[in-house]
């Protein structure tokens, strides 16, 4: 029997889906009020500034990024295996736990060059 | 002679059985959370753009497309997150000679953390954006 | 007496049929009444050629698990009052698997990955025969309830993984491996984990669930295969921190 490499995909699906059933509806809710609340969008951005200039809130923001992208791509991946939709697996891994490599990437990028 | 008839899944499985159907439901909720988890990558390349980027990412969600998208993936993430909790106390077990945890007990500290958590991120959201407070 | 049910019940003639079709049934019904005694009804008052298994009838033995009405049961433990309302009960053989005849369904598949997982005590050395093998209460409660499984296999007809792909080992095989490596007395979780970190051991699950739902002794496969995965999970990571300090693979 081959050993599967699937515990690391099961990992960051599992991580992705804890952060979205603790914060995942609050988040949303949040950002609905910053659409109807917010008075000074200058005023949020400078606060936003100041708080991301400590690592860890960096790395938090990352997180609430990355792990929700692995998190959906892993259960959509899966998904289209249920559907019969079939394909190479390097090419279905590819884009979707590829792309959400990528993505993850571009965020840290983001993120650490602010 | 043996000549048993092999059954062949169709392509529509997942239709025929609440059960199924609730599944793909759940594993459906992914959809929307990955679209608004790339609402959240754009917030933040608009962020490190500056001021005036951000402000117009700010506009897109009040656009009707931006609210829908909010509106889709509240609901998913709401049963995401009533059905993610559930299944919790069904993995992680702690069963061993030095500690045992009753599933119970398992089930309600997830419960209530995410309670916490929503609710917390939500007061946190409003005290930041109220007048008197940051912005 | 014209309390009568009407029973739609797929057959399957190898010798003289390409494919399933269905034959309708008119039996008496009553309080006590349960689907298998239909069958047998059947199959002594109004048609002998009708197929199906049964033994105990008491939901002990596993042999008389069939579809009704798209959900797999077991034939002596669901009762034909239940589906008064519903009026027809259709019955065919469990989902996902060889149909050898009428409504007998090929377990041979499933019987060998339970087979796979060696589903038996295994220890390296043997105590003396004068002593026994001490369990605490809490140490059989671990897994009391996965040793609760009849192989009916109608989780696997539960199984939309097993129906896409069945080389899964499925759900009452990793239900048994999971039973015997919680078991205090037992020392053979090495031989057991190759099994259940492959594709088509714990990592072929999606969480379905409703093979747990199906069970008819409340074994719960779908946890006993997740909990699998957090065990393969471990292992996985354990093994990679054996091949970067360039031992072996385990
Ligand atoms: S786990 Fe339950 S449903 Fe599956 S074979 Fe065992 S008794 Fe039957
Ligand atoms: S006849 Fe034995 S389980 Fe139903």
């Amino acid at each position: 029997m081959r050993r599967s490499h699937e515990p690391i995909s099961w990992s960051l699906f599992g991580a992705g889906g804890m952060l979205l059933a603790f914060i995942g509806p609050g988040l949303i809710v949040s950002t609905l009020l910053l659409a109807w609340l917010v008075q000074d969008p200058q005023a949020l951005y400078a606060t936003l500034h100041s708080g991301l200039q400590h690592p860890l809130v960096r790395l938090a923001t990352l997180a609430v990024i990355a792990l929700p992208l692995y998190h959906t791509a892993h259960r959509l991946y899966h998904g289209l295996h249920d559907l019969h939709i079939t394909g190479p697996t390097w090419l279905l891994g590819g884009v979707f736990y590829g792309g959400a490599t990528a993505l993850s990437a571009l965020c840290a990028f983001w993120l650490f060059t602010l | 002679m043996r000549k048993p008839w092999q059954p062949q899944q169709p392509r529509n499985w997942w239709l025929r059985n609440p059960a199924y159907r609730r599944y793909m439901l759940r594993e459906a909720t992914a959809l929307p959370l990955l679209l608004y988890t790339l609402l959240l990558l754009a917030g933040i390349v608009q962020f490190s753009r500056g001021e005036a980027a951000f402000a117009t990412w700010l506009s897109w969600l009040q656009t009707p497309a931006g609210l829908l998208l909010q509106g889709i993936a509240l609901a998913a993430a709401l049963l995401h997150a009533v059905t993610w909790v559930a299944l919790v106390p069904k993995i992680l077990v702690i069963d061993s000679d030095r500690l045992r945890i009753d599933p119970r007990h398992v089930l309600r500290a997830h419960q209530l953390g995410a309670l916490a958590g929503n609710l917390g991120l939500i007061v946190a959201t409003l005290w930041l954006l109220w007048p008197t407070g940051g912005a | 007496m014209s309390d009568t049910i009407e029973l739609a019940v797929t057959r399957y003639r190898p010798e003289q049929d390409t494919q399933p079709w269905e034959q309708r049934y008119t039996v008496p019904c009553s309080d006590d009444m349960s689907v298998l005694d239909a069958l047998n009804y059947i199959k002594d008052a109004l048609d002998p050629s009708l197929s199906h298994r049964w033994s105990c009838r008491m939901a002990i033995c596993g042999s008389c698990g069939v579809m009704v009405n798209g959900e797999p049961k077991l034939s002596c433990k669901t009762f034909l009052r239940d589906y008064r309302e519903a009026g027809v009960l259709e019955v065919r053989a469990l989902d996902n698997l060889p149909v050898e005849r009428d409504l007998v369904a090929d377990i041979s598949g499933v019987v060998e990955h339970i087979e796979a997982v060696k589903p038996w005590l295994i220890r390296h050395s043997e105590p003396p025969v004068d002593t026994a093998h001490s369990q605490t209460p809490a140490q059989m409660a671990r897994y009391h309830a996965f040793s609760q499984c009849i192989n009916c296999a109608l989780c696997y007809a539960a199984c939309p993984q097993f129906g896409r792909n069945p080389a899964f080992l499925g759900p009452a095989a990793l239900t048994l491996a999971q039973r015997y490596n919680l078991d205090s007395r037992d020392e053979g979780s090495s031989e057991r984990m190759p099994w259940l970190n492959a594709e088509e051991g714990v990592w072929s699950c999606t969480f379905v669930g409703y093979c747990s739902e199906v069970c008819p002794k409340d074994v719960d496969p779908a946890s006993a295969i997740n909990r699998g995965k957090v065990a393969s999970d471990i292992n996985y990571g354990v093994n990679l921190f054996r091949l970067l300090r360039g031992k072996g693979d385990a």
